[in-house]
């Protein structure tokens, strides 16, 4: 899985029945959020299919009458970079100190590369190059903490830039991501769902920056597994780092990135002439009819599961055309419930519905489980 | 001034007094028009007591005077931003960003500032720079990066300083760090009795330097001849191959560039131009 996707634009059926797919809109560019959101859920063939596309779902669950729920709290925000600000001010004082303690950085090891912009100028491809040189090239000085360079990857045959907060080198030459969020870590625990994220964040970062390093010839492995989490200590502001194992992330992510090369699979089970196109007007203002473009998205199977809800955009639409299937209940229902699709026939097995062959094993388990309720819930009301 | 301020104060009082005299006799469009008149002359009040601080005779505006009591603001306020910012500078003798910069104000002479205002200030000293070139004493101005010789991103300087000191490497963020911290550690203890914010200052910077500090010290447990040891010896790692690479870009510095852009730093379009940085693919 090394060698990752073929470099450069490759121009060919599937390119172009993608770009019919997203019809006249510009693609929308992946960011670190939004390929660790593909990620958790890899089974969903319509975001797969859309991702790789570039479709703006945002734009596309509003039209259909599913609004996204979510978008980052200016709030959440702002507090984010204060929290970054504060550890990275003073030539990053407060986090070599950290990273000292935690990665035995040795004294000499403080050299540090701004690289949000180059010589004033924040284009993304200057901004890229020059962080590839630094991370690569011939050395100019000591270099150990590159904050802000930004990272390449290929997603779905286009490239995605991707802006770890931190990256720091050790003397013998091995990378660790550093991922700075502001969420406290109190009395060691942190909520797991944003650890969660940010492991999966953090996975994606060491992912461009293998490839980055690959590319260049260099041995991949030099970039550890292991990323860094800085974040508020308990309830003040002082800052705490904490190694996050991305090992699992990184194989999950490195799946799906290879199944979305593997996007002309998905496109064969679509009809040719599938279009999410809005047919905007010329303020931008979808023009298609509600109902077509709604009969579109449903062409494409969805996998709802509850998790959807925190990162896709077309949850809701999703949720309410999953209304009544066992999946729509979360992963470990659908699991305990193998074999069952929609929970009126889980019902109907409950209530000592005949079974198919295939399907004894679990109707007698639910069999059981109605006589036991009905036990109890009898003695109580009875 | 057109009234002097024991006029006004006695023009308040009249005031007041007709506010009062409107309110209780039902007819509020009499007295929000005095009250208005009121607004005015308060502000008069303190347009004139401003004026009048610097020649000492604020204490005759007497401890009875209305509105807001302007003597809780610190004298140091009183200065130009510039020049607050160039005291500061001056104390640490490293280019620093805003926010310790003003931290390094509050400690040392009393009075601090929104960081946001020094953001424009370094537009407004270049654009002084540019119209009538070295006109004045100093000017804040800013750091240089290594790579493409542009402003180090907020970092500002003083223009006086030898082009060494003003040039940022890979190395210089925590040698001026370290240098900052020594030069806070003298400051304090040539002052008798340290202000509250000096000392948390020290322990600020002790606490990101090994062996400064024993851990969670308090404030005042910080011994400012320890910070500076301490600093002292990690410095002596730094300290040679940044002042060879800091002299190296200060010599191609002064060679590739006109004055104000060796004192408000290079667009990257003038440096690729010349051919000294390498190629960017």
């Amino acid at each position: 899985m090394n060698s990752g996707p073929p470099p450069g634009p490759a121009p060919g059926p599937a390119e172009a029945r993608l770009d019919r797919l997203r019809g006249r809109a510009l693609p929308v560019n992946h960011n670190a959020r939004t390929i660790s959101a593909l990620a958790a859920n890899p089974g969903c063939a319509r975001r797969a299919l859309m991702d790789a596309a570039g479709v703006d779902k945002q734009k596309i669950a509003a039209h259909i009458g599913y609004p996204a729920p979510f978008g980052q709290s200016r709030f959440a925000i702002t507090r984010g970079n204060a929290f970054e600000a504060r550890v990275k001010e003073n030539g990053a004082a407060q986090l070599l100190t950290l990273l000292r303690g935690h990665l035995g950085l040795d004294v000499t090891e403080v050299g540090y590369t701004d690289f949000n912009d180059v010589g004033g100028n924040p284009s993304r491809e200057l901004r890229h190059a020059r962080t590839r040189q630094g991370l690569t090239g011939r050395d100019r000085g000591p270099r150990t903490l590159f904050d802000h360079p930004l990272l390449r990857l290929r997603v779905g045959g286009r490239h995605a830039y991707l802006e770890p907060d931190l990256i720091a080198l050790r003397l013998d030459g091995g990378f660790h991501v550093i991922e700075i969020k502001s969420f406290p870590v109190i009395d060691g625990q942190a909520d797991p769902g944003s650890v969660a994220a940010a492991a999966i964040q953090s996975a994606v970062y060491v992912r461009a920056l293998r490839d980055l390093i690959g590319e260049s010839g260099g041995d991949q492995a030099r970039v550890s597994h292991e990323t860094i989490l800085i974040a508020p200590r308990d309830f003040a502001s002082q800052p705490v780092a904490t190694s996050l194992d991305v090992r699992k992330q990184l194989g999950v992510l490195d799946r799906q990135l290879v199944r979305m090369t593997k996007i002309e699979a998905l496109l064969d089970s679509c009809p040719q002439a599938l279009t999410f196109d809005l047919d905007p007007d010329e303020d931008g203002t979808p023009r298609r009819p509600r109902a077509e473009l709604a009969a579109a998205v449903a062409l494409v199977p969805a996998s709802y599961a509850p998790e959807c809800l925190t990162t896709c955009e077309l949850c809701f639409a999703c949720r309410d055309e999953a209304a009544g299937s066992t999946g729509a209940l979360g992963k470990s229902v659908r699991e305990d419930l193998g074999g069952i699709e929609y929970n009126a026939q889980a019902l109907a097995l409950a209530r000592g519905q005949l079974p198919s062959a295939e399907q004894a094993e679990i109707a007698a388990l639910l069999l059981r489980a109605a006589q036991l309720r009905e036990q109890l819930l009898g003695e109580v009301i009875g | 001034m057109a009234e002097t301020i024991e006029a006004l104060e006695r023009r308040i009082d009249e005031l007041r007094v007709a506010v009062r005299e409107a309110v209780l006799a039902g007819d509020p469009a009499l007295a929000s028009a005095r009250r208005a008149e009121l607004k005015r002359a308060e502000q008069a009040w303190e347009d004139a007591l401003a004026a009048a601080t610097p020649k000492g005779t604020a204490s005759r505006a007497g401890p009875g005077a209305p509105g807001p009591v302007q003597e809780a603001e610190p004298a140091g306020s009183l200065l130009p931003l510039r020049e607050q910012v160039y005291e500061a500078l001056s104390l640490l003798q490293v280019p620093a960003a805003p926010k310790l910069i003003a931290t390094v104000h509050e400690a040392f002479f009393g009075s601090t500032f929104p960081t946001t205002r020094v953001t424009s200030l370094k537009r407004d000293e270049e654009r002084s720079f540019r119209t009538a070139p070295f006109a004045r004493p100093y000017y804040i101005c800013a750091a240089l990066s290594a790579d493409y010789l542009s402003p180090s991103r907020g970092l500002l300087a003083v223009s006086t300083w030898p082009m060494e000191r003003r040039v940022i490497g890979s190395l210089s963020p925590r040698v001026d760090f370290l240098t900052a911290a020594i030069r806070v550690a003298d400051a304090i203890e040539r002052i008798p009795t340290p202000p509250a914010t000096a000392r948390r200052l020290l322990q600020r910077f002790a606490a990101s330097i090994p062996g400064a500090a024993e851990p969670l010290s308090t404030p005042d447990r910080v011994n400012p001849g320890v910070v500076r040891q301490a600093a002292d010896a990690e410095l002596s790692v730094h300290a040679e191959a940044d002042s060879r690479m800091r002299k190296e870009v200060a010599d191609r510095a002064r060679r590739q560039l006109a004055d104000a852009e060796q004192f408000f730093g290079a667009r990257l379009q003038s440096v690729t131009d010349e051919g000294e940085g390498e190629s960017l693919r």
